[in-house]
């Protein structure tokens, strides 16, 4: 059954450090499922809570649509609750957690795939000299984050979750249930694509802030 | 020149991790906790699943294999003396044809058994079936 797609999506905001709660909710995640499998539903409610902003933002990061990756959190928190049982204490909670929603994401968005173009249809950020700075830095980015979800889904996902994971290739290759070394190798791939995508990125992001640097000194004079 | 490249494709992995590290993160929507809370809920309230009746198909499930066990015992009785007189030859179609009644009766048990095993299936099950 497909959840209500809501009409009010959810807001933005700079910072959110999930790996600094992943370290220090562990007990508190322990006490809960403890109390979910003892009976307790509502106990489930400080699991979600703990555990929203992460997953809404991975399911972004998977499908660039905000009503989608709400849909997508949802699935994963019940598909958390459906299989708490299954969780073996191996490993961290959030471990168990962040693989089992990367399998929802990933299956769903097999069977839904986002609108994207290849690789190398996506488009090129225009020229930084013609626009503003700040406007032309903008693109440049969209268009990078774009062209991530346009890689062949072998390197989507490793840059997806390294980047999630806040570089950390342990946390990505745990999530993907891969071995680091083929994490690594996949990544070093996916960027290699990037790169050879963007060739002038390095100049042009050198360019605007330069440019940025110039506009405020002229600002401060 | 190798060195300036390394240097190159550094600078670029500088710009795509900048990019791709700093990214704003969503806040979801006020109502996604209670969203959430209510399907759990949902679930939590509905019916347990019917499970399936193992104690009612076990018998079914043992004769089954005790069939083909015999059949691949006997099929390696009768295989292994064979085995030694192996020899090509081509096949006898016209003898096959020849019998024509006999295929057919093969035929007309086959599909006794299938629908005998369906009836019991459907007895087992509780009678809800299509006819």
């Amino acid at each position: 059954m497909q959840p209500e797609r809501r009409r009010t999506g959810p807001t933005v905001c700079r910072g959110a450090n999930h790996s600094m709660t992943t370290t220090t909710h562990a007990a508190e995640d322990l006490a809960d499922v403890d109390s979910v499998l003892a009976g307790d539903v509502q106990a489930f409610e400080g699991i979600v809570r703990r555990w929203q902003a992460p997953l809404v933002n991975m399911a972004w990061r998977y499908c660039r649509d905000r009503g989608r990756a709400e849909e997508l959190a949802q699935e994963a928190f019940l598909r958390a609750w459906r299989g708490l049982a299954s969780w073996r204490r191996d490993s961290s909670f959030s471990t168990w957690l962040f693989a089992l929603a990367a399998n929802v994401y990933r299956s769903d968005l097999k069977r839904f795939p986002t609108v994207t173009v290849p690789v190398d249809e996506a488009p090129e950020p225009s020229r930084p000299a013609t626009q503003h700075h700040a406007l032309a830095a903008q693109q440049s980015t969209d268009s990078v984050r774009r062209a991530v979800l346009a890689l062949p889904s072998r390197y989507r996902e490793p840059v997806i979750l390294f980047y999630f994971h806040e570089m950390d290739v342990a946390a990505a290759a745990r999530t993907m249930g891969l071995p680091e070394g083929t994490l690594k190798a996949r990544l070093s791939r996916a960027r290699a694509l990037l790169r050879s995508r963007f060739p002038h990125l390095e100049s042009e992001h050198a360019a605007m802030e330069f440019g940025d640097l110039k506009t405020g000194k002229e600002a401060g004079q | 020149m190798k060195q300036t490249r390394t240097h190159y494709s550094d600078a670029q992995n500088n710009v795509i991790d900048r990019i791709l590290a700093t990214e704003d993160a969503l806040v979801p929507s006020s109502g996604f906790l209670a969203s959430v809370m209510e399907r759990v809920r949902e679930e939590a309230a509905a019916p347990a699943p019917i499970p399936f009746p193992w104690k009612r198909a076990l018998p079914g499930a043992i004769v089954i294999a005790g069939m083909l066990g015999a059949g691949a015992f006997e099929l390696v009785r009768e295989g292994l003396p064979a085995a030694g007189e192996f020899a090509l030859t081509t096949p006898h179609l016209s003898v096959a044809m020849e019998q024509p009644l006999e295929q057919a009766g093969w035929v007309a048990l086959a599909l006794g058994v299938s629908v005998f095993s369906w009836l019991v299936s459907k007895r087992l099950a509780g009678g809800s079936g299509l006819l």
